[in-house]
């Protein structure tokens, strides 16, 4: 079997998608990065590996998320690409004819816009946080409910209460007082998924034109009750994919796909990578006053790439330079 | 020994910086200009200046204090107005008698340029800085011709499309002025105070990072000054901030100019006028079909969030004029 690797490695999750020729996914892994993106990177290589079937040919690796760079030089990725293009371009593979794309992952939230299968927008969540997935987490494991129960819960829902949703501080002081008024748990789960797609579509879709066919997709997806308040909230029929909590790593590998067509042969260093030594480290550099932090990521002992240098000084001296 | 006036390298320095040097160089007086932006310099900054002003004030903050101890005069003019009628941010006027009670500060020369009813105050005003290095009013008066002489080649120079690091550079003759390559296949408006988009630090490359990515950058001062006020003009009321204008101005050309692709506005996080002026673009460029991102800058800015930003717009950009996206 020939196919493309996509990865993408976020805050909360990593995500691996492996699809063939044909366009078919043929797997896709979900893992809890837990802060440690090259072990759960090497971790995902090797599951990946153990379940295709032998001697399949990778042809190209693509990289996304936040820790694109990394992984990128860790696996040798063909495409390091931000996350809304990734997002972007596998949507429009998989829904033909998507117009609206909601995103909502770990620690950040998107909304990207297409029109005629381009991307005419897009805005992601600034330095607040409130109202992503960690957010749902945290306030799961303080109700003492498993996140994949979240969603369930809050359908049966009979009338939300109302919670702010402008801070996930605020919002918890509003949730404690709701339950201690006496309101039921699944009304509160609702009222709290109502209050994030409220603080979501203010904040992150302040000015922008939703038109249907809307996709939800990131981690989030997975929440019933999230679907049902974007509905509400949008008066649309909001789709999710079934891939929704892996799209930036099938974008990333669609993107790859595209560079080996362009360039010929792709720079992956193949499933061993999963057994190599990497070490990552960080100096402050001392050379002016900007005081760089310079992040070293070294390979069986020898440094492979550098970044984090305003001058380039550091990462030039590698030779493998990003942004 | 001449006597040494420092320059702050923030602010109106980006407009300015040619015809207060040659001026002050022309009294006789050394020029000292505060050391380009750090961390050190932002820290600095953040630690004396007031909790409630913007972070380009703040940063100029930092720049006064790294230019104590190093000159005779800080040159800190008291910025009312610069054009008949139009105001500059009251956060500037109100600057000198911010920083003036930092420990250890040298004499200000905080004298008000106030032209918004013309230009009778000015003259004045350049008298009373030119008495401080010399007494002969005729060599003040041929001093100010001659530095007005070098603004108005900045000015040309911006014009030509340089930035204005670049300009200084060739009026200062540090390069060949050669007329400039756009060696990108897309052009991107950048719209934002000269003091935010200028500042290689505090906005994390911007200019350098979107010629890296393969695109061409325009801004307002590419601008002569008479497109950008008559475009202005077409709102419905005028605003009253200069600087303000010259972006809504610029953006309204650039707006109907084919071989832009896109437009980015970066507006400063606690900036009153920015968040006015931002939205007034932001609707417009929407009813145009024009790209537009909009980007704030505050002093927690990352710098992943910003490359992310702009990758994905300029992915955006070339998706719609290209038709396909670029992947390497």
């Amino acid at each position: 079997m020939i196919g493309y690797l996509g990865i993408d490695v976020g805050s909360v999750s990593t995500n691996l998608v492996f699809f063939d020729d044909c366009g078919v996914i043929r797997k896709s892994i979900y893992l809890r990065t837990r802060g440690k993106p090259i072990d759960t990177v090497q971790k995902g290589l090797k599951e990946l590996g153990a379940n295709l079937p032998s001697g399949t040919k990778v042809r190209g690796v693509g990289t996304t998320g936040s820790g694109r760079h990394l992984t990128g030089v860790i696996v040798g990725a063909d495409a390091v690409k931000n996350e809304i293009t990734a997002h972007a371009v596998a949507s429009s593979l998989l829904v033909p004819g998507v117009q609206s794309i909601l995103e909502i992952g770990g620690q950040d939230s998107k909304i990207i816009i297409l029109r005629n299968g381009v991307v005419s927008d897009f805005a992601m969540n600034t330095v607040c946080a409130a109202g992503t997935g960690s957010f749902l987490d945290q306030q799961a494991g303080r109700l003492g409910i498993p996140i994949e129960k979240f969603g369930e819960l809050a359908l049966q829902a009979r009338s939300p209460v109302r919670i702010a949703g402008r801070c996930a501080v605020f919002a918890e002081s509003d949730m404690i007082h709701k339950q201690q008024m006496g309101c039921s748990l699944p009304d509160i789960l609702a009222g709290l998924c109502d209050a994030l797609v409220r603080n979501y579509l203010n904040n992150v879709g302040k000015g922008k034109e939703i038109l249907a066919p809307v996709v939800f997709q990131g981690g989030v997806a997975a929440n019933a009750g999230m679907v049902r308040a974007f509905e509400k909230a949008l008066d649309l029929k909001v789709q999710v994919p079934s891939y929704f909590d892996v799209m930036g790593a099938v974008g990333a590998a669609l993107l790859a796909r595209e560079a080996v067509a362009r360039k010929g042969a792709s720079s992956f260093k193949g499933f061993e990578v999963a057994d190599m030594d990497y070490q990552t480290g960080s100096f402050e550099c001392s050379g002016c006053p900007n005081l760089c932090e310079v992040v070293e990521v070294s390979e069986n002992d020898r440094v492979i790439a550098r970044w984090g240098d305003r001058c380039s000084k550091w990462s030039n001296a590698v030779g493998a330079k990003i942004s | 020994m001449p006597v040494k006036v420092g320059i702050p390298r923030a602010l109106l320095y980006y407009y300015y910086y040619p015809l207060w040097k040659t001026f002050f160089e022309g009294l006789g007086a050394q020029v000292i200009l505060s050391s380009p932006s750090t961390k050190g310099i932002l820290t600095d900054g953040l630690r004396f200046a007031v909790d409630e002003i913007c972070l380009p004030v703040k940063l100029a903050f930092g720049h006064v204090l790294d230019l104590i101890g190093k000159v005779d005069y800080i040159f800190l003019p008291r910025l009312i107005s610069i054009r008949r009628n139009e105001y500059i941010c009251p956060k500037f006027l109100g600057l000198p008698d911010m920083v003036r009670r930092l420990a250890g500060i040298p004499p200000l020369i905080d004298v008000n340029v106030n032209r918004y009813r013309g230009d009778n105050e000015l003259c004045q005003v350049i008298k009373e800085v030119g008495r401080l290095f010399t007494r002969n009013n005729f060599k003040i008066w041929l001093t100010c011709r001659r530095s007005l002489k070098v603004q108005k080649h900045y000015f040309r120079l911006l014009q030509l499309g340089l930035m204005p690091a670049e300009a200084l550079a060739v009026l200062e003759n540090r390069v060949k002025n050669e007329p400039l390559a756009a060696p990108g296949k897309i052009t991107v408006a950048l719209l934002g105070h000269p003091y935010n988009i200028y500042d290689p630090f505090i906005n994390m490359n911007i200019i350098g990072r979107l010629r890296a990515m393969g695109a061409n950058v325009i801004t307002a001062e590419n601008l002569q000054e008479q497109t950008v006020v008559s475009y202005a003009a077409r709102l419905p009321k005028k605003l009253f901030w200069t600087l303000g204008q010259r972006m809504i101005g610029a953006a309204l050309h650039y707006l109907e100019r084919s071989d832009v692709n896109g437009m980015i506005h970066v507006a400063a996080f606690g900036c009153g006028p920015d968040s006015m002026t931002g939205e007034l673009i932001e609707r417009r460029a929407r009813a145009a079909g024009m790209p537009f991102l909009n980007l704030t800058l505050d002093e927690h800015t990352g710098e992943a969030g910003i490359i992310t930003r702009l990758e994905a717009f300029l992915d955006m950009v070339r998706w719609k004029t290209a038709g396909t996206v670029e992947v390497i």
